[in-house]
């Protein structure tokens, strides 16, 4: 048979035995409990905190409710006290005016470390402290009740054991999962842009962060190029890495070349993306404004996400780079002819969609054979790269340039008029006529110049080789006239030279 | 529908609560509202996880201070009150607390007021007529309270666990919202005008603070000490108390213990109170907005305000409502003095953090004094080293 110590034991075991979400819950259920079992007026629960070296009240319960509540103690105030309780587990106050008394609970929690790269679990030693009082009716404790407070104190170390350990598994659970999402969503992600700011928001989601951000690097991993970042707001925004600030910079300079920083004080982890040597980015993540601090779990499980990142991003970057490569002009730096048909009919069909106007600019540098001629192919190709980076300079985002072939360039202006289409004409003449070739024979600097013809939809062509065509018979009339200027179609229709009938021809 | 709420009226919180939404169902039976009392420091660390529906229970109706609604917005957990009804109005409201309801620089409303509190100090006549003959002048400077304080140490020292003055900090620390009225009445505030640097680094601010930290230091005020052990003004084991209107209010009902109230003792060249404001927000994620509008103007109505104000112990929020209150008792006519030296702290997003970066360091300080090793020097470091971290928080949330 069970004696009543025992029984009240089992019973207390019954009701606090149970899976707990948080340590929360498991004392909204505790506290209750021995405040009915000992007709208590007030029951409280104090984390230790060791650094303090405080008693810091944490729950409160009362009648029929538990509450959070707040109060700190120094054992430095209590010295004697302290020992008491150290030493027997329980310890009556004697400042107050009330029974009241005082029981530690030690409890141990998994807590990870990382040591030489290799993650390990270990057990830490919590304690907290119950407070048991009774100031209504002065009811003293007694020995047999003191008795059976330690023992259920232990059955509460025992349960709080269980349910660190248990909420320690769920969050695991749960950040592999969510970073496994992640991983997913980013490796779906059709553009590297895209999936980074998918990855920004569910980071921050997930962990709540107040902030995170994304230093991305060129491509040799000198320079900062971009930045990404979400705060609070949830929205994310990007800015070129010229923005930052020179203070910044220095003490990103700093981060990217340290292993990865966790500052658990000051709420933040830096984590450097690396790709075996080459500097990939710089991942920032802070609590600053929330203050709250940053688990080590956490920054354990960001670390491994970061190295899988690094490669994704590096990956993405390779891909990005094939693909430039494949549209783009080696010497010139501008789009390929293929890359531009693609974009003219595209536009095409938008300015025939939405009634817009469209411009395209056929150009070509004057006496450029002479020049390859007289100075060599290198004078030649220094000739071209000058040209091209003026226009790829003096155009807007929407502007796309190619190189057709030879010294032949092509522009096209998406919502642009002939009107419109003259000025930038204008403007590309006046800044290429200013280069001077670099040949140090010549007695007179010898100046580049280029003849322009612009054709414009809808009035003089309503198909890319209608335009094509106009803007060819434009550039022709210029050449005619002597070069180094600009003709629009429609202004100088009369003066191209009709093609033969097939009558003619035959 | 779920209101966040905070102990209001510290250990009878519940009960009040109980007694508010009874009144609320009497008139609105069909909607239902429960209330979750949370501390103030786990509410600011809920506010930032508000928004991950999967790991909080999502309220509808959320208390915080005052000068947190622009944080609030930021944050874009706050349903912009002006367009769910723009019949909202705040014409009626005390004027130092319309300013905290807006999204700074707009005029879009995003908390409405409830009730606030002011700062004052209180004591009791029968201890102190043994070391002063008029407490009105004698109080009215810091330096005077001190000596007060040392007045009364030497009179009742004999008592077990005296202290001249009890500690209103909940915590029974040192507390920042304690200190702000030195701060204040030195004409001093945490930013310049414009917002754009902080002064917390600065002599006059340092030297604010040590005015207030000196009130432990010399042992006139218990800290981190049991909340029952504590000198409390009704157990005689103290006998004034810097505190809002809550903080004294019960005790001197409770026992007949008359205890008077007069302005802060100024620091600087005159006293300055701090006003304290709580304020409602509706949460974004509500699936009851309407029903959440109704409670706030259920709050609002000037019935209530006086209602709940004297049912918590503090002041309506709103003109109606506080005329009648202030002249309902002659023991609130000194709140008519205090309340034009009223201030209160700034709508920005930053400031909730500025006063939590403060409270960790007072709460090193109250560490460092009860183990001897405090030292102004140590103090003044910490400032230093606070101010930087608040310029870097201005620096990048402007404030």
């Amino acid at each position: 048979m069970f004696d009543k110590k025992s029984y009240t034991l089992y019973k207390f075991h019954k009701q606090i035995n149970q899976s707990f979400q948080d340590k929360r819950e498991l004392l909204e259920c505790a506290l209750p409990a021995l405040r009915d079992l000992f007709k208590l007026d007030r029951v409280y629960f104090f984390n230790w905190q060791q650094e303090r070296a405080i008693l810091s009240l944490k729950m409160m319960c009362k009648k029929e409710y538990c509450m959070d509540m707040q109060e700190d103690i120094s054992v430095a105030n209590e010295p004697a006290f302290l020992r008491q309780l150290l030493q027997e587990g329980v310890a009556e106050t004697t400042d107050l005016s009330y029974p009241a008394l005082y029981v530690l609970i030690r409890w141990l929690r998994p807590t990870m470390e990382l040591k030489g790269g290799e993650v390990r679990s270990i057990m830490r030693e919590k304690v907290g402290v119950l407070r048991l009082e009774r100031f209504r009716k002065n009811r003293v404790f007694t020995d047999s009740e003191i008795d059976l407070i330690k023992a259920l104190g232990q059955e509460i170390s025992h349960n709080l054991h269980n349910t660190e350990i248990d909420q320690a598994k769920n969050q695991r659970l749960s950040v592999s999962t969510a970073l496994n999402d992640l991983s997913t969503i980013f490796a779906s992600s059709l553009r590297l842009n895209d999936g980074l700011e998918l990855i920004l928001k569910g980071v921050q989601r997930y962990f709540h962060f107040d902030r995170v951000h994304l230093y991305l690097t060129n491509s040799d991993g000198t320079r900062i190029k971009s930045v990404l970042g979400v705060d609070i707001s949830g929205v994310v925004t990007q800015e070129s890495g010229d923005a930052l600030g020179e203070e910044e910079k220095q003490i990103l300079k700093e981060v990217f070349n340290s292993p990865a920083t966790y500052r658990a004080t000051r709420s933040v982890i830096y984590l450097p993306l690396k790709v075996q040597r080459t500097k990939v980015g710089l991942l920032t993540f802070d609590n600053i404004l929330s203050r709250r601090k940053i688990g080590y779990l956490d920054f354990i499980s960001l670390q491994q996400f970061a190295t899988q990142m690094a490669l994704t991003i590096d990956n993405a970057r390779l891909f990005e780079r094939v693909q430039e490569l494949s549209n783009y002009d080696e010497l010139t730096k501008l789009p390929v002819r293929r890359y531009f048909n693609e974009k003219f009919a595209e536009e095409i069909y938008r300015a025939k969609r939405f009634g817009l106007s469209l411009s395209l600019v056929i150009m070509d540098i004057d006496w450029f054979k002479q020049i390859n001629d007289r100075y060599g192919h290198q004078v030649g190709d220094w000739a071209l790269k000058a040209v091209s980076k003026i226009i790829r300079s003096s155009l807007r985002q929407t502007d796309v340039p190619c190189r057709f072939g030879g010294d032949e360039m092509m522009i096209m202006l998406p919502r642009t008029n002939s009107e419109e289409a003259k000025v930038i004409a204008q403007r590309l003449q006046e800044r290429i006529c200013s280069v001077v070739l670099p040949d140090r024979t010549a007695l007179e600097p010898e100046h580049l110049s280029i003849s322009q013809g612009i054709s414009t939809y809808p009035s003089d062509g309503a198909t890319a080789e209608e335009l094509l065509e106009k803007a060819d018979q434009a550039l022709y009339v210029v050449k005619q006239r002597g070069r180094g200027d600009f003709a629009v179609y429609r202004e100088v229709a009369e003066q191209v030279p009709q093609k033969p009938t097939e009558e003619e021809n035959q | 529908m779920i209101l966040w709420v905070m102990p209001d009226s510290g250990a009878k919180t519940m009960e009040d609560y109980a007694t508010l939404v009874a009144l609320f169902k009497q008139e609105y039976p069909s909607v239902d509202l429960s209330v979750r009392v949370f501390t103030r420091n786990v509410l600011w660390r809920r506010i930032f996880t508000l928004k991950d529906p999967a790991t909080e229970e999502m309220p509808d109706l959320i208390q915080i201070p005052h000068y947190w609604t622009a944080l609030i917005v930021k944050a874009g957990i706050a349903e912009n009150l002006s367009q769910l009804d723009p019949g909202l109005s705040l014409t009626d409201c005390l004027p130092l607390l319309k300013e905290n309801c807006y999204q700074p620089g707009t005029k879009d409303m995003y908390s409405y007021p409830w009730w606030f509190d002011l700062s004052a100090l209180h004591y009791r006549a029968d201890h102190l007529k043994f070391v002063s003959s008029n407490p009105e002048e004698d109080l009215k400077t810091w330096q005077g309270l001190l000596s007060v304080c040392e007045a009364l140490r030497e009179q009742f020292g004999n008592i077990p666990g005296y202290y001249p003055m009890q500690n209103s900090d909940w915590r029974g620390s040192l507390s920042m919202r304690s200190a702000l009225s030195c701060m204040w009445s030195r004409g001093l505030n945490f930013f310049t005008e414009d917002h754009a640097a902080t002064l917390v680094g600065s002599k006059e601010f340092k030297e604010a603070l040590r005015d207030y930290i000196n009130l432990a230091l010399k042992e006139y005020m218990p800290i981190l000490r049991e909340r029952g052990s504590l000198g409390t003004i009704v157990s005689g084991k103290a006998s004034m108390m810097i505190s809002r209107k809550q903080g004294i209010s019960t005790f001197s009902a409770r026992r007949g213990v008359r205890v008077r109230t007069l302005p802060v003792p100024a620091t600087g060249e005159k006293s300055a109170a701090y006003l304290s404001g709580m304020n409602l927000f509706i949460s974004t994620f509500s699936q009851h907005k309407k029903d959440a509008l109704k409670f706030i103007k259920f709050c609002a109505r000037p019935d209530m305000q006086l209602r709940y104000a004297n049912m918590i112990e503090a002041f309506p929020a709103f003109e109606e409502a506080f005329e009648p209150f202030i002249s309902s008792a002659p023991r609130l006519q000194v709140y008519k003095d205090i309340l034009p030296t009223a201030h209160i702290l700034p709508n920005m997003v930053i400031m909730g953090t500025v006063m939590e970066i403060l409270k960790r360091v007072l709460a090193k300080c109250a560490t460092q004094i009860v183990e001897h090793r405090f030292t102004q020097a140590s103090l003044d470091r910490e400032l230093d080293m606070t101010a930087k971290e608040i310029e870097f928080l201005l620096s990048i949330y402007k404030g």
